[in-house]
């Protein structure tokens, strides 16, 4: 198994930087580790190449873009029974009024802006929130109701540094879906339980020592098995 | 009877020629009994009420489109274009790397990764592909972030501005013609075919006066399917089997008696007048697939 890493990780592993594995032809199943998969971006690029190369690969390019795109990620979870609330994408205030009432959580659907997310308790709020991330009205934004509290988590191959068992089982089955090894998730919790909002790349700098110690840990685990890319 | 939603944005309606467009598809969809409605993005949230999505904005992953396209995909509902194609064609680099794993006749190419954008490497690429090289970012659609750059510091200057948004870009060798072959597939079939006219004194079919905004574009002249080399056809589809089974727009070059594919386009322009004018069939065609 094939480790291919924009990280430099703690432990003993064979790691591979991600511009030598662009320029390589090697045949093996891979694992891509970076803190931004975005599309166009070098996490991107490595598991395209692995793809092209046909090398099982986690993650998939079309998971890469489903997770990013956050009415496609709440689309599929709700398919796979993970727990979402309502959404509308939109580029309008009063539908998101009349269909979702307020307050309400916005995450752009644009090119440009991947990170966060901007909350809005009244109308006057909304419109500029709207105006912020759908970049002067010109795209839409997914809306979601706010019901409880708000929050992120870091996952790591599905599992969370959180006391919190609502949560780490939302985190593994986002992840059993659309594996991606290192992400952030902003969830919401209602009456006790944990509904996913969205998935968002981790600042580099937001990767702590022990966060690094738990990546490598979890890769070692995975090449000892060896059939976690078969399933 | 089919429930067809249109994806459009309001740009779409904005040359004359281009709503005619969209009308002839409007009509040839209800005269054979389907309903056919334009769906605009404020109305995304109607999608599950069609069979079938056809969608004429500009494609990207980045782009409404996408949302558009995967949401009609996973309701299991038909859609031109398909999620996969998008993503195929929208990213030069993802198709010319299946392009070169298939064997596909293509214009000379090679990658850059931002992390090799070194003098030898530039030298590398001058020695293999000539003086010119063409530029092409990934995301390239209308003939736009397509550059040509005959020295170290205009390619320098060139890659830093498309880094800024991929990675990977795609250098491809300099081949001027007089036209681009434009092939229409739809469903591993020829649609139609046309020559895209480069304008006089320029190198690529929508190209930009020296200091202006104003792009320029050359002629479309549609050309009878039945009269083009079947090698012209055969390379087309070879390319677009890779791909899928949607619709594409297949540009080609003639070089030294055989054809080699520049890049498929999925959503190509359909302009009334132009891209129709030899075979006005292709609305009930795309309309008769959508609804099959």
């Amino acid at each position: 198994m094939l480790v291919v890493s924009s990280i430099d990780l703690k432990e003993n592993l064979r790691v591979m930087k991600p511009s030598k594995f662009l320029a390589s032809t090697i045949k093996e199943p891979t694992i891509n580790i970076n803190n931004d998969y975005r599309y166009l971006k070098t996490g991107y690029y490595v598991s395209l190449h692995a793809e092209i190369l046909g090398n099982m690969v986690i993650p998939s390019c079309e998971d890469i873009i489903d997770s990013s795109r956050t009415p496609i990620l709440l689309l599929r979870a709700e398919k796979a029974k993970i727990p979402t609330l309502p959404f509308l994408v939109t580029d309008s205030v009063k539908k998101i009024i009349a269909e979702l009432g307020l307050p309400v959580v916005l995450f752009a659907v644009n090119p440009f802006i991947h990170e966060g997310y901007k909350t809005a308790k009244n109308k006057s709020a909304l419109y500029r929130a709207m105006k912020s991330l759908g970049m002067n009205y010109k795209f839409t934004v997914c809306a979601q109701p706010v019901k409880g509290e708000l929050f992120s988590v870091k996952s790591f191959f599905g599992k969370c540094q959180i006391n919190d068992e609502e949560v780490c089982g939302l985190a593994a089955k986002v992840y059993a879906l659309f594996r991606i090894p290192v992400c952030k998730l902003h969830v919401q919790k209602v009456e006790g339980k944990a509904y996913l909002c969205a998935l968002q790349p981790i600042d580099e700098q937001e990767l702590s020592k022990s966060d690094l110690e738990v990546i490598s840990r979890e890769i070692l685990l995975i090449s000892q098995q060896g059939d976690h890319l078969s399933v | 009877m089919s429930k067809i939603a249109c994806f459009v944005e309001k740009y779409n309606f904005s040359d004359p020629r281009e709503e005619a467009a969209l009308y002839n598809f409007k009509n040839a969809a209800e005269k054979a009994g389907h309903q056919f409605n334009f769906l605009f993005r404020e109305n995304i949230a109607e999608i599950p009420k069609y069979n079938a999505v056809f969608i004429r904005a500009t494609t990207d992953p980045l782009f409404t489109a996408y949302i558009v396209s995967k949401t009609a995909w996973e309701l299991g509902l038909k859609v031109v274009d398909d999620p996969e194609s998008i993503k195929i064609c929208a990213n030069k680099i993802h198709q010319y790397a299946l392009f070169e794993k298939y064997n596909v006749p293509r214009i000379p190419t090679v990658f850059l990764s931002k992390d090799d954008l070194h003098h030898k490497q530039i030298k590398e690429i001058f020695d293999t592909l000539g003086k010119p090289a063409v530029i092409k970012a990934p995301y390239t659609s209308f003939s736009r972030y397509v550059e040509k750059a005959a020295c170290e510091t205009s390619f320098r200057d060139v890659t830093k501005r498309f880094f800024k948004k991929s990675d990977v870009l795609a250098i491809q060798k300099f081949t001027p013609t007089a036209f681009d072959w434009r092939v229409g597939v739809l469903n591993n079939d020829t649609l139609y075919v046309c020559k895209y006219m480069i304008p006089k004194g320029k190198w690529k079919h929508g190209a930009k006066l020296r200091g202006k905004p104003t792009v320029v574009w050359g002629r479309t002249v549609a050309v009878g399917k039945q009269k083009v080399p079947e090698r012209l056809k055969e390379v087309a589809l070879k390319a677009c089997s890779v791909i899928g089974k949607g619709l594409y727009g297949v540009d080609l070059k003639e070089v030294d008696g055989d054809f080699v594919v520049v890049e498929v386009n999925d959503n190509p322009s359909i302009y009334a007048g132009y891209e129709d004018s030899k075979d006005k069939d292709i609305y009930q065609r795309i309309i008769n697939y959508l609804s099959d």
